[in-house]
């Protein structure tokens, strides 16, 4: 009995050693976004803000037009998550539910695309962008993120799971495919498409190389490009630095931990298949 | 008006793609109002049958007409008919009574929400889940979600009702009581139903005629007795029955049938039973449990080798060659293990099979 | 049936399209383009002069030494402080939740916001780990400041950022194996250690497989934290360069895109080769 609790405590010992490495950097930007200049590059370095300066936001917000990165950032989030998330609906739909000639080979062109990074095709997207004259617009920055085959897998296996007598039964009772998608598979995968929703979401706030390249006007930057932009432009102000960062962090977090057991279950689901 | 044909299979076949030819060209009708039931070993093609009819499925080749009309090229949606699944496919997000109204509130024929819901209770009345009306589907029992089910099958007033073995998931005391229900139900609604199933017993209980398939092959399209009286072929017989029939590998030689350890005149078989002519060579001859009993004038020795009850009757368990034979003796017949007897069998009860299962006593 | 066809193709049709326009259509031009020079607006056939360039060029070199560097270092410490953590978590605590919530937290975050605390925390003279490493009186380099360092540093950031994902999956994995396993297990007498490696660590090795093709590939598209780390720049005097930094810089900085291109397509190729491997390997181990 005595060695378990001695194996317990020393995993505890471990597991809080690296959950505080882990935590620490979120904590030390909180903090450190509250702190005087002064204070955030001390030696010996404080943790604790003597009083915190909450003016430090209001000099991001006056130094850099966060508000407007902020809206830009959560159109293209919610664009690109709502279309992409309605593209892949259709078309998972169409590849579980329905029978017709080449779903063999459209299923291996797909999968083979889901192998190729996308650091491989954005130069030359970013080229077919400014092509069509679609630098620093909206429209340039979501266009090639409406549809995501890596998504329309996720939610084919998550429809594969449906018995396919739900689908002959609403068919049988009359349901047009239309009726079915809406009446029954999206009710019936309300989680699924939530959980798809929310981290493509999430994967779309942080996005940062693409919008790099498609924007360069400070109009039509997203929080992440702003934030680098800032952090140059503003090099000295530690302070400001970090409560811009904390600033960009903090929606996403408080998302993060209001649905933590969706988020996390999604992500396990989606790459346990190999 | 076709009332004797009014579900008419025609030189049905179907092959999948992977080149499985499940139905060999099969025929059969439905009279108006009977409930039909489609019986088979799993794998016999009958769910196939049931889904080409739904139109979930289309045909090889061949025709299916539904009162005289060809429906080959007719959408499931406008068939008429209701289909009731092995695992009931109730929408789980919806209650019951959302669930038996869905087929009123799609589609081209849309009814209004009052309508549909007066329709659907009424269904529901029939069917007797009123009363579960706000539950959902995860709710209910295996009985009740079967009953939803049904109702749902019937709210848009089909003309033909298909049963895809709607019983096997429930356990067994439940089945009893719900197949009768089922039955009483179709006949009030006066509804024409084709049931399958892959339980000898339920078909017989509650089919007013049996087709029994196997391997995408009609065996026996006939009322449920002749099945156990008078079987078309080897399999038919020992598929029906239970327990199952006993088999005994003979040649027929010199006017008498032999055996390994009996033999008998062929005289002593009945002749208005013969299908054809006897010709010498093998044969199997079968014969119903029943029908071979233990008797001072017997001419088959064996030895008991275990007695099971069976409620009011017993059966009797003997070697014949390797294979086991069973008798089936009242519970009085006084017995036990190692006993030597000597069986008697009814002639005219017995069947003789080719060995390819061709019938010809 | 055939209305079933067309119907199909409708709800295919969005998902295709953008698929063909861009996923397809970029492959082949970024093939294309790494036999052409010139600036974008006026490219000319150059056959294999771009792929000559790259091999030739000590910058393309020291960005594949640096990535490979990287993915070689990063991914097993990662991975192996990941089976340590996962296995702690499933095995001995009960507030499961509350370590696999903490632990997935950088996954969520934007890299870029974290790399930018990560540089104050790095700094050499004012930086969190410093003080902490001269406190217990460890050396206490220049993490970012120092070009032999910055590489190291890159992969310290790097191991913290993977963890999350892979204590995660690991989490998944462990649930899945069947508890009767360790209930047998039990009833002959086997210790600890012997449970986790003779029936935990067999039954990881699919998933361990995966983890690893994903890490590499991660691993050899490193950008953004490097970005975030060292202020936009690749490390003082580009000594933390990656070979998507060659690819942006030879790209959007030089303007040379079908020298780009060419890195393209041999970071295109690497990265399917890996893939390839993993597939190789998941066949392998599903065959058994």
């Amino acid at each position: 009995m005595k060695k378990i609790r001695w194996g317990v405590l020393v995993a505890y010992i471990i597991l809080i050693f690296f959950a505080i490495i882990t935590v620490f950097p979120f904590i030390y930007m909180i903090l450190g976004g509250l702190m005087t200049f002064r204070e955030t590059t001390t030696i010996p370095p404080t943790l604790w803000p003597k009083s915190p300066q909450w003016s430090n936001f209001a000099k991001v917000f006056a130094q850099a037009p966060f508000a407007r990165y902020f809206l830009n950032t959560f159109i293209t989030a919610s664009v690109t998550t709502l279309v992409s998330l309605f593209n892949s609906l259709l078309g998972a739909f169409a590849m579980v539910n329905l029978h017709f000639k080449g779903k063999h080979a459209i299923q291996i062109v797909f999968l083979s695309l889901l192998m190729v990074p996308g650091e491989a095709i954005i130069f030359t997207n970013y080229n077919t962008i400014a092509q069509m004259g679609l630098l620093n617009t909206y429209i340039g920055l979501v266009l090639p993120f409406l549809t995501s085959i890596f998504y329309m897998y996720y939610l084919q296996s998550y429809f594969s799971s449906i018995s396919t007598t739900i689908y002959k039964a609403a068919m049988i009772d009359g349901a047009s495919d239309w009726e079915y998608i809406w009446r029954i598979l999206v009710p019936m995968s309300k989680g699924g498409l939530f959980t798809v929703g929310l981290l493509s979401f999430i994967s779309g706030w942080n996005s940062f190389l693409w919008p790099l390249l498609v924007t360069n006007e400070d109009s039509m930057r997203l929080l992440n490009n702003g934030l680098t932009a800032f952090a140059s432009d503003a090099g000295s102000e530690t302070e400001l630095q970090l409560a811009a960062a904390t600033l960009t962090v903090l929606p996403i977090l408080i998302l993060y931990f209001i649905f933590r057991k969706q988020i996390i279950r999604g992500v396990v689901r989606n790459d346990l298949k190999g | 008006m076709n009332d004797e044909k009014f579900v008419e299979v025609k030189n049905l076949r179907k092959v999948y793609d992977n080149g499985h030819e499940a139905i060999k060209n099969v025929s059969f009708s439905v009279k108006r109002g009977d409930l039909v039931c489609l019986l088979g070993p799993s794998g016999c093609g009958k769910t196939t049958i049931l889904n080409m009819l739904a139109g979930l499925l289309s045909p090889t080749s061949g025709d299916i007409l539904f009162d005289g009309k060809s429906v080959v090229n007719i959408a499931p949606k406008d068939r008429q008919i209701g289909y009731v699944f092995q695992n009931y496919a109730l929408y789980p997000h919806m209650t019951v009574l959302q669930n038996v109204m869905f087929p009123l509130t799609v589609g081209q024929h849309k009814k209004s929400k009052d309508e549909a819901e007066k329709i659907a209770r009424k269904y529901m009345e029939l069917t007797q889940i009123t009363e579960l009306a706000d539950q959902k589907p995860g709710q209910l029992s295996g009985g009740q979600q079967q009953r939803v089910s049904i109702a749902r099958a019937l709210v848009q007033q089909p003309k033909i009702l298909l049963m895809d073995e709607p019983l096997s998931n429930l356990d067994a005391r439940l089945r009893l009581r719900i197949r009768e229900e089922i039955r009483s139900l179709v006949k009030k609604v006066g509804i024409t139903t084709l049931f399958v199933t892959h339980d000898q017993e339920e078909a017989l209980s509650i089919g007013d005629k049996i087709i029994l398939f196997h391997q995408g092959v009609i065996q026996q399209d006939d009322l449920g007795q002749n099945f156990y009286l008078n079987p078309n072929n080897y399999f038919v017989a020992n598929f029906v029955g239970n327990p199952v029939i006993d088999n005994f590998k003979v040649k027929v030689a010199d006017g008498k049938v032999t055996a390994a350890n009996f033999s008998f005149d062929v005289s002593e078989l009945d002749k208005n039973r013969f299908k054809r002519d006897l010709t010498d060579g093998d044969y199997v001859l079968s014969v119903r449990p029943e029908n071979i009993v233990p008797a001072a004038d017997g001419i088959v020795p064996a030895e008991i080798k275990d007695v099971e009850l069976i409620g009011r009757e017993r059966i009797l368990k003997f070697d014949h060659e390797g294979q086991q034979v069973r008798s089936l003796v009242d519970l009085e017949q006084p017995v036990k293990s190692g006993d030597q007897v000597k069986l008697k069998m009814r002639y005219d009860r017995v069947f003789l099979f080719t060995p390819e299962g061709e019938r010809v006593y | 049936m055939k209305k079933n066809q067309t119907k199909a193709w409708l709800f295919l049709a969005p998902t295709i399209i953008f698929v063909t326009f861009f996923s397809i259509y970029p492959i082949i031009r970024a093939f294309i383009m790494s036999f052409q020079s010139g600036s974008l607006i006026n490219l000319s056939w150059t056959g294999f002069s771009n792929y000559q360039y790259i091999f030739k060029d000590p910058e393309f070199w020291l960005a594949i030494r640096n990535t490979l560097l990287y993915a070689l270092i990063s991914v097993p410490v990662a991975l192996a402080i990941s089976i340590l953590l996962a296995w702690l978590i499933f095995s001995k605590v009960k507030n499961k939740a509350f370590f696999e919530t903490t632990f997935f937290m950088p996954y969520v975050t934007s890299t870029i916001a974290i790399g930018i605390v990560f540089r104050y925390i790095f700094n050499g003279e004012y930086g969190m780990l410093n003080f902490v490493l001269r406190a217990l009186h460890l050396p206490a380099p220049n993490w970012i400041d120092d070009p032999a360092m910055s590489v190291t540093t890159i992969i310290i950031f790097g191991v913290w950022t993977s963890l999350a994902f892979n204590i995660v999956i690991l989490m998944g994995a462990l649930r899945n194996i069947d508890p009767n396993y360790y209930t047998i297990a039990d009833m002959y007498g086997a210790s600890g250690t012997e449970k986790f490696w003779r029936i935990t660590m067999p039954q990881l090795v699919p998933t361990l497989a995966f983890l690893l093709t994903m890490n590499i590939i991660a691993a050899f598209k490193v950008y953004t934290s490097v970005y975030a780390l060292f202020n936009g720049q690749a490390g003082v005097g580009n000594s933390a360069t990656t070979a998507v930094f060659y690819i942006y810089n030879k790209f959007q900085m030089v303007g040379t895109p079908g020298v780009a291109m060419a890195a393209t397509v041999v970071l295109f190729i690497i990265i399917m080769f890996v893939t390839f491997l993993q597939r190789k390997m998941m066949k392998k181990i599903g065959g058994r």
